[in-house]
């Protein structure tokens, strides 16, 4: 545990682990292209999934990543990856839902019009970094299972 | 370390010890010790402190001596440091001064959306609303502005110093 936080800002912490996450995605081999998001504000991270690098029959599809850091250094972050193309709009979020008992969840919808269907999802860590390779370990599978 | 963990195998492939300890304790958000950071960047502890220190010298990590323990942190000035110089390569003085423009812009909207004069305030709404869908946006909302004005305050350092920080700084006009 951190401890101290007399030198602490949560929105310090989130641009850095925004900025971890943006590094470990353009070192992942199935991301194409990454961006901070919207293009000047940089409060989330875009990345486009390489699909051709892949053994899937999906087209296309992008990854929108939300991170913040918690109130203080020992407060769990809240985040989420999101994927969405025109075969799926799900994600792997970290935050509190009233649809799910658990933080860590995923949820999915079958079509834009449709409700999100939630089931707890337990992340192994909630460390920036380890959270993007094992999101990107499951985002693969379920792709390659399309 | 748990190697069986989503994704460690091919993170452990496509990157080195050193680049997983950096970043892994370069995105915590607060102090840990030498055996989180080598539990989390799946080494070895004796290859994680040798990384840190050189880390500590590098002036990306700062070490604090906590209860007696060695505890290794992100030195803020190095991440600010870097969205600094991100900055002026991208965009030139008018470019930063309209981008200065726009998240105030952004702020001010937000502002009067919500009817409150900070993140920290729309937080507090958030935990008011009964509706879990409205929760949720002003929740992310708020974290969008705490972002924003985070990077404000770099765009305006930036502006402040261009000619001195800048490249290839011809001075700006004004």
């Amino acid at each position: 545990m951190s401890g101290d936080d007399s030198s602490y800002d949560a929105a310090e912490a989130s641009h850095r682990a925004l900025r971890g996450i943006q590094r470990e995605l353009e070192r992942h081999p199935t991301i194409s292209t990454v961006r901070g998001f919207p293009s000047g504000e940089y409060t989330q991270v875009g990345a486009e999934v390489a699909i051709d690098r892949l053994d899937t029959d999906v087209t296309e599809g992008t990854l929108t990543v939300r991170w913040f850091a918690g109130g203080t250094s020992d407060d769990r972050p809240t985040f989420s990856f999101h994927y969405s193309g025109e075969n799926g709009d799900f994600g792997w979020h970290h935050e509190p839902n009233p649809h799910v008992d658990a933080w860590g969840h995923f949820q999915e919808r079958v079509n834009p019009a449709a409700s999100y269907d939630y089931e707890p999802y337990t992340f192994s860590s909630v460390n920036p970094t380890r959270v993007v390779w094992e999101v990107m370990s499951v985002l693969v599978s379920r792709l390659q299972s399309e | 370390m748990d190697d069986e963990a989503p994704g460690v195998e091919a993170w452990k492939k496509q990157t080195s010890a050193f680049d997983r300890v950096r970043s892994v304790a370069g995105t915590v958000s607060g102090p840990q010790p030498v055996s989180y950071i080598a539990t989390e960047a799946h080494v070895a502890e004796n290859t994680a402190r040798s990384h840190l220190e050189r880390l500590v010298e590098m002036n990306v990590l700062m070490k604090r001596d906590i209860g007696g323990a060695a505890m290794y942190e992100p030195d803020p000035l190095h991440t600010r440091v870097q969205t600094l110089r991100d900055l002026l390569d991208e965009y030139d003085h008018d470019g930063l001064l309209q981008l200065k423009a726009e998240l105030q812009e952004q702020v001010e909207t937000w502002a009067r959306e919500y009817g409150v004069e900070s993140p920290e305030a729309l937080r507090r709404r958030a935990a008011e609303s009964a509706d879990a869908a409205e929760t949720r946006e002003i929740r992310e909302t708020a974290n969008d502005w705490a972002l924003l004005l985070y990077r404000l305050d770099i765009v305006e350092q930036a502006i402040e110093n261009y000619t001195a920080y800048s490249r290839d700084s011809p001075a700006p006009a004004g």
